[in-house]
């Protein structure tokens, strides 16, 4: 073989083909840069939860109540995930609560470094809970971690109560389900929480769910108390 | 599209490994993607066409080995393929399972050709 190009002096095809073996996870960085966000969140003790659901399921709703609920008893702060606008963020910050608006342009999805750009802008001394909005989607934000604590998703009463069957790998991802805008199940008939209850449960047999309503504030008490927990 | 980010962080990974190793072409890369993590595979393939456009992995074939969801039963310690997001011990039929593959999402190996084109 020549050592100038390797090619075969004898005119026979060189084989030169080599396999070489990789095993490194696709989403190393994304994984680097969210455990470099969770230390973050530990040194300042500071517990992150990662919200999640399809759009217009009532996260921010859920949000605007939660902080109402725990006023006085946590600080709270909060990163919103929109494709566009700071909508979300100006709603949270109606409520006396520091919010960072993250516009992810055309990204389906948060991911960690776009989390710690968002905490260059938000200041983490002194608060209890973070919560992360992502963006409204119930198949890509699962793929990427953040540095959460804890992922919660919702499911609101006018979507599917076979949602969590359609979507299963967020669902079973979920540290906890909130089957959100109760208040209208009056009006549906095509919505039986119990049937969503069981499809969550095939997906993860132990995995906690609250019925509730953000806007009468009924099965508000099980999410609160869960969160006082986190922080305990 | 998370396809895309995938594939960034893949063509990332492939050009790395292959300047260390000195490989001017690449033929075929081999992913293995778990079910649990929603990756479509044609997506996929068609993101990494446009991604290794003008790079040593132009017309390269990306193969997709997709990896079954496997389980273990935290109850009776039985393991279990889990068919269709069911988790649920086929012996027991507790509901409490660890999962033991399904969750992967990484690249095993390329085929690296050095003959001049």
């Amino acid at each position: 073989m020549c050592k100038e190009c390797g090619c075969d002096t004898h005119g026979t095809a060189p084989n030169l083909s080599k396999r070489i073996e990789v095993i490194e996870n696709l989403l190393s960085e994304n994984d680097r840069q969210a455990l470099h966000n969770r230390e973050h969140f530990d040194a300042l003790g500071v517990t992150a939860l990662n919200l999640m659901s399809s759009p217009g399921s009532g996260k921010t709703s859920l949000l605007e109540a939660t902080i109402e609920a725990l006023a006085g008893e946590m600080k709270i702060a909060v990163i919103e995930g929109d494709l566009e606008t700071e909508n979300d963020a100006l709603r949270i910050r109606r409520h006396g609560v520091p919010a960072v608006q993250i516009t992810t342009g055309m990204a389906c999805h948060l991911d960690a470094a776009m989390v710690h750009d968002a905490l260059h802008d938000l200041s983490l001394e002194g608060i209890d809970l973070l919560f992360i909005e992502n963006v409204g989607n119930l198949v890509c934000p699962a793929g990427f971690a953040l540095g959460q604590h804890a992922d919660v998703v919702l499911l609101s009463v006018t979507e599917g109560d076979d949602k969590p069957s359609k979507y299963p790998v967020i669902f079973r991802q979920a540290s906890r389900v909130l089957i959100t805008k109760a208040d209208l199940l009056a009006h549906l008939d095509d919505f039986d929480p119990h049937r969503a209850e069981d499809a969550v449960h095939r997906l993860s047999a132990d995995l906690p769910i609250d019925v509730l309503s953000a806007k009468t504030g009924a099965g508000m008490a099980g999410w609160l108390d869960w969160l006082r927990a986190l922080r305990r | 599209m998370h396809e895309a980010s995938i594939v960034s962080g893949l063509m990332r990974i492939l050009l790395d490994h292959a300047a260390r190793h000195g490989v001017r072409r690449i033929a075929s890369v081999t992913v293995k993607v778990g079910r649990l993590r929603s990756v479509e595979p044609r997506a996929l393939i068609g993101c990494f066409e446009v991604f290794a456009e003008d790079t040593i992995a132009e017309g390269a074939e990306l193969l997709v080995e997709s990896v079954p969801i496997r389980g273990r039963c935290d109850d009776c310690g039985a393991e279990m393929e889990i068919a269709g997001f069911v988790f649920r011990c086929d012996r027991c039929q507790g509901g409490r399972i660890t999962v033991t593959s399904g969750q992967e999402l990484y690249i095993d190996s390329f085929e690296a050709t050095d003959a001049l084109s």
